[in-house]
């Protein structure tokens, strides 16, 4: 761990000080904000309500408006992690110093970890919302925002591998982006296959199923487990590229 | 212990071509040593397996007593290096960049700020600490990658091509610096510019096509020069007729303006006598005598024969192929 404080600082401030990030930001909250405006359309015209079934879980994950921006915009936080460093040669001046390659990789894991989160802080004004227009289970929105970071731990941690496979920011936006659609569809399975084993797994790795119980308060341990092994097998896999490199 | 860096049989392999092959060298503390070799030597290579940056195929080498493969952190720990394209992060500020690096190098907080300032003094870039890195031009670039090498004040300093894209003025600078890094500081300085070695280095270790083929100080590898050159600049037909009778060996000749410039190999006795007989023989015969000038024994002629005259091709490999 050696090295995390001094990259996971400079990681934040080189993701903060770009024109992008805040590119990213004004997309996602224009977006989230978009979202939201129709969830209070539609509720203001329904005519009946259903318990599990309110504002709450439509914005977390009741439709694609929640999972869309989640695949496009984990990999282009991750995309620069360590595909710059490579293009500009800074990796050279940074694995010369002595830092351990995990301190490197969870610095760099956690940074965007942390812009991750930063994207969401203005949604919890909707919570705020929400709750001076009726009743609101808290525990409900505390699991709701548990899967909003686990489902982004697990993107920013295939992110972070793909930038350290590809050369070029553009490549590891790519393949970050098609290997996290990818297992997204992967999920969906569950809603279009037949019953069988296939079905089971594709119900197993859902996020969609996943954020549908979270959002209504249900905390599953596999579901928790999976997640956890989702973060942890592209870091580990990334340490073991970047240690690699000296091979190459 | 008073070997600051050991490398011994180390081997790079990319595929069959070995960018470094068997080269073994020390270097004791406080000397101030140049590593030379023509462009895509292997230079860069042995560099980058010395600081860990890249692994060898065989063989080791050590800084300060600790194996970079084995004991990394120890080495590293131990070390200022900067690398030859000197990549900085160009959206920080020079004094930013240099706190980033300090911290990473495990300079304590309450250090930091003193080892700070005292790397921008050695590398003259005080005045643009506050300064976008991405507005530096390249000699200053190149100095703020000096000053991140020295801001730890590590106890080895590997420096790759430290000067170039810098001025006349400021690679003056840097060779003074260098030399007085020397005593304290263990300094290895790869170059392929000669007179960059001859002003700051004690000791040479020459490596080519991967290969070490020489090492020793400065004047001991101008002992290794090629016999001694006659040079010498004539206008007349008659010239050539007479370097032939004459004991001296024509190396080459060719046209410069209206007068031919003759390289000549010297005869091995009565050097002295043979030349003041030529000279006499050509004003004698009418022949238009410009200039007369006896080789000099320069690091760049052992270079060049030690470099380019044992092998025939002369088929430049590009540098460490795909290393980065």
């Amino acid at each position: 761990m050696r090295g995390f404080w001094p990259i996971f600082k400079r990681e934040l401030f080189a993701f903060f000080v770009t024109p992008l990030a805040y590119v990213l930001i004004l997309a996602f909250v224009f977006w989230q904000g978009l979202h939201f405006y129709l969830l209070v359309r539609s509720f203001a015209q329904a005519t009946e309500a259903s318990i599990d079934q309110g504002p709450v879980q439509a914005f977390f994950g009741g439709d694609v408006f929640y999972y869309l921006p989640l695949i496009l915009i984990c990999p282009a936080i991750t995309m620069r992690l360590f595909a710059e460093e490579r293009r500009a040669g800074t990796i050279e001046t940074l694995l010369t110093t002595p830092v351990g390659t995990a301190g490197v990789v969870l610095a760099k894991f956690c940074a965007a970890m942390v812009a991750y989160i930063a994207m969401w802080a203005p949604t919890v004004l909707y919570i705020v919302v929400m709750r001076k227009a009726g009743d609101l289970d808290y525990r409900v929105v505390a699991t709701s925002y548990l899967g909003v970071f686990g489902i982004g731990a697990q993107y920013i941690a295939i992110g972070t591998m793909m930038s350290a496979v590809a050369r070029s920011q553009l490549v590891a936006l790519i393949l970050s982006t098609v290997l996290i659609l990818g297992f997204f569809l992967l999920g969906l399975g569950e809603f279009v296959l037949d019953e069988g084993a296939t079905r089971e797994l594709c119900a197993y790795v859902s996020v969609w199923s996943q954020m549908g119980e979270l959002s209504k308060g249900i905390v599953d341990l596999r579901r928790i487990t999976l997640d956890a092994t989702l973060v942890a097998l592209p870091l580990y896999t990334t340490t073991r590229l970047v240690d690699a490199w000296r091979w190459g | 212990m008073t070997t600051a860096i050991a490398v011994e049989h180390l081997v790079k392999r990319y595929g069959v071509h070995a960018a470094v092959n068997d080269v073994s060298f020390e270097v004791q503390r406080g000397e101030v040593v140049g590593f030379l070799g023509p462009n895509g030597a292997g230079k860069s290579t042995t560099l980058r397996i010395l600081v860990g940056f890249l692994g060898p195929t065989s063989g080791s080498a050590r800084i300060e007593g600790h194996d970079v493969q084995a004991d990394p952190h120890a080495a590293k720990a131990a070390l200022g290096y900067m690398p030859e394209a000197v990549p900085l992060y160009g959206e920080m500020r020079v004094a930013e960049y240099l706190r980033f690096r300090a911290e990473l190098k495990g300079v304590g907080r309450a250090a930091r700020t003193a080892a700070i300032g005292r790397a921008l003094e050695l590398a003259r870039v005080v005045d643009v600490k506050d300064t976008l890195i991405d507005h530096l031009s390249k000699g200053y670039r190149q100095r703020v990658g000096l000053a991140d090498a020295l801001v730890s004040n590590p106890r080895v300093l590997v420096l790759d091509e430290p000067t170039a894209g810098m001025d006349p003025n400021q690679i003056r600078d840097v060779r003074d610096l260098i030399k007085s890094l020397g005593g304290e500081q263990t300094v290895l300085l790869s170059t392929h510019i000669l007179p960059e070695v001859e002003a700051s280095c004690g000791r040479v270790v020459v490596i080519d096509k991967g290969r070490l083929v020489a090492e020793g100080t400065p004047s001991e590898l101008g002992a290794l020069r090629r016999p001694p050159r006659l040079e010498l600049v004539l206008r007349g037909a008659p010239a050539r007729g007479i370097i032939a009778a004459s004991p001296f060996e024509l190396v080459s000749d060719h046209d410069e303006g209206d007068a031919r410039r003759f390289v000549l190999g010297t005869p091995k006795k009565d050097e002295d006598a043979a030349i003041e007989a030529l000279v006499s023989e050509l004003v004698g015969a009418g022949v238009g005598v410009r200039s007369v000038e006896r080789g000099k024994a320069s690091l760049e002629e052992v270079f060049a024969s030690l470099t380019h005259a044992h092998e025939p091709e002369p088929a430049a490999e590009p540098e460490g192929g795909e290393a980065a």
